[in-house]
């Protein structure tokens, strides 16, 4: 059972990253779509991601865990993961993991930009 | 790839067609890729089938005396399921080739046999007898993983505590309802010593075994330690630190562990990540357990875990819970959420730890309704009754 209808993955290039929005909701029937995604960047040479998740809904322990090897990932290629647009219920997922000390997040896109 | 030849069963009453095809078909008989047995007629074709079970296809002829071509695709569904029938007949006899199609024939080829379409219409079949073969073999494949995930969680289940006796002192209760066969929520509690028992809840990122496996390694490491020190951010820093050793796949652990004092009611813990348990006053209040701002364990090597206290009164719970409470779904996508948790909560009054469990996730389950777990569900409650006295401790 796949739930590949309730998540895509949009995605923007800008001069200074590719920037990420899940939209939807990431569970671990469809994080395989988010994964890949993610992968094709990576692989085509994209070193700096910022994901927006001004989209995103729901994110379970599953798509954590791609978030964390991709921040991994690309801070051993030198480049970075930002994190922006984190509704409040994310947010609060993010803070109780205690994700917000490990992975950097952002209040909004322009911001994420700036501290690039 | 087998490299015995593949044997066909040919059934046809005319002695020379036996002739013709040893003929047509000899360089792939001297290959050793093609070897054929003759019959002529039904009944001498389903006795060949019987001696040699190792044929999957039939070419027949329909008009044969004794048992006919048609009788015998009939027979064959019986008793040779697996085997596929290519049907000879004449040209423009379609009644019979439609008979013979309907009763269960693969294909069929017209009379005078062109020798060319034949082989094309052998390779075809087989390669449909391969693709059939390969399926089942899939699903044979399939059945002794299932069997193997049974196992996999009688293993699992079977690792969990064993129900304790409630006592003057306290009484604990946990409750698991895995979403899949294995599950990636744990939890334990075991007995440190007379006065203090260890409480444990955790949560792995994803399900499956990978999440199994890493529930298991978390667990036995995590009771290994716990013996070693009273301190559970101790014991999490530990743990942590293993976990972390190599773990590439970034596999996560959401855990926590605290320890609870019988004698005055501390309960000292340190929380990993976790959603922060409730603690149940007697009035009915309800309090998040201040979190220890930890990170879940598994990623962070040298992660310094830090212990916070509460001190809980007699008649007060505590009850920790999985992600798998507050994030259950309706069918209208509401989650269950913590508010739904705690007005719950507080409704209970003074009851055991096992109605407690119960009564909660009995609420998560009529909320959810018809809407399909998506996640392990897991609580586990404990009512401290009274402190232990020193008469108590005596008198066991």
């Amino acid at each position: 059972m796949t739930n590949e209808n309730a998540l895509s993955v949009q995605t923007e290039r800008n001069e200074k990253a590719v920037i990420v929005c899940p939209v939807g909701r990431v569970d671990g029937s469809n994080v395989g779509v988010l994964e890949s995604a993610i992968r094709e960047l990576l692989d085509a040479g994209q070193k700096t991601l910022i994901f927006d998740f001004e989209e995103l809904n729901y994110i379970s322990s599953a798509g954590l865990r791609v978030l964390l090897v991709t921040a991994r990932r690309t801070q051993a290629e030198g480049g970075k993961a930002l994190f922006c647009g984190l509704a409040e219920h994310i947010a609060h997922v993010f803070e109780i993991s205690g994700f917000t000390n490990i992975l950097t997040i952002c209040q909004s896109r322009s911001e994420a930009l700036a501290a690039l | 790839m087998t490299t015995s030849p593949v044997r066909l069963l040919v059934v046809d009453d005319e002695e020379d067609l036996e002739l013709l095809i040893r003929q047509k078909f000899r360089r792939r008989i001297r290959k050793g890729e093609f070897d054929f047995v003759f019959a002529h007629n039904g009944q001498e074709a389903l006795e060949k089938l019987a001696e040699n079970p190792d044929i999957h296809l039939v070419l027949s002829d329909i008009n044969m005396p004794v048992m006919d071509g048609l009788a015998l695709l009939s027979k064959l569904e019986d008793t040779n399921p697996d085997v596929q029938a290519v049907i000879v007949s004449a040209y423009g006899d379609m009644e019979n080739i439609r008979t013979a199609m309907n009763r269960g024939a693969f294909d069929f080829v017209t009379k005078p046999i062109n020798f060319d379409d034949l082989e094309i219409t052998i390779e075809k079949t087989l390669n449909h007898i391969r693709a059939l073969e390969t399926a089942q073999e899939a699903r044979d494949r399939l059945v002794v993983l299932k069997r193997e995930l049974d196992v996999a969680q009688q293993v699992q289940m079977s690792a969990l505590p064993k129900e304790i006796p409630s006592s003057e002192t306290h009484d604990v209760q946990a409750l698991m309802i895995p979403a899949l066969e294995v599950g990636g929520d744990f939890y334990d509690f075991f007995p440190l010593s007379d006065e203090l028992i260890g409480l444990v809840i955790a949560d792995v990122s994803g399900k499956g075994i990978p999440a199994a496996l890493f529930t298991l390694m978390t667990r036995t490491l995590l009771k290994g330690t716990a013996r070693d020190s009273p301190s559970p951010a101790d014991c999490l820093s530990r743990v942590n630190d293993l976990l972390a050793e190599d773990n590439e796949t970034c596999i996560f652990i959401t855990l926590f562990y605290g320890v609870f004092d019988l004698r005055d009611g501390v309960f000292r813990y340190s929380n990993g990540g976790h959603n922060p348990p409730r603690l149940v006053r007697s009035d009915s209040r309800i309090e998040e357990i201040p979190p220890t701002e930890n990170l879940v364990l598994g990623i962070a090597p040298g992660h310094e875990y830090r212990n916070g206290e509460v001190r809980l009164a007699p008649g007060d719970a505590l009850f920790l819970y999985t992600d798998g409470i507050t994030e259950a779904q309706n069918t209208n996508d509401e989650e269950f959420g913590e508010e739904r948790l705690d007005t719950k909560l507080a409704s209970l009054g003074q009851v055991s730890a096992r109605d407690i469990v119960t009564t909660v996730v009995d609420e998560v389950r009529a909320f959810a309704g018809d809407a399909p777990q998506s996640d392990d569900i897991t609580c586990i409650a404990m009512r401290f009754a009274a402190p232990l006295s020193s008469s108590t401790v005596d008198g066991t």
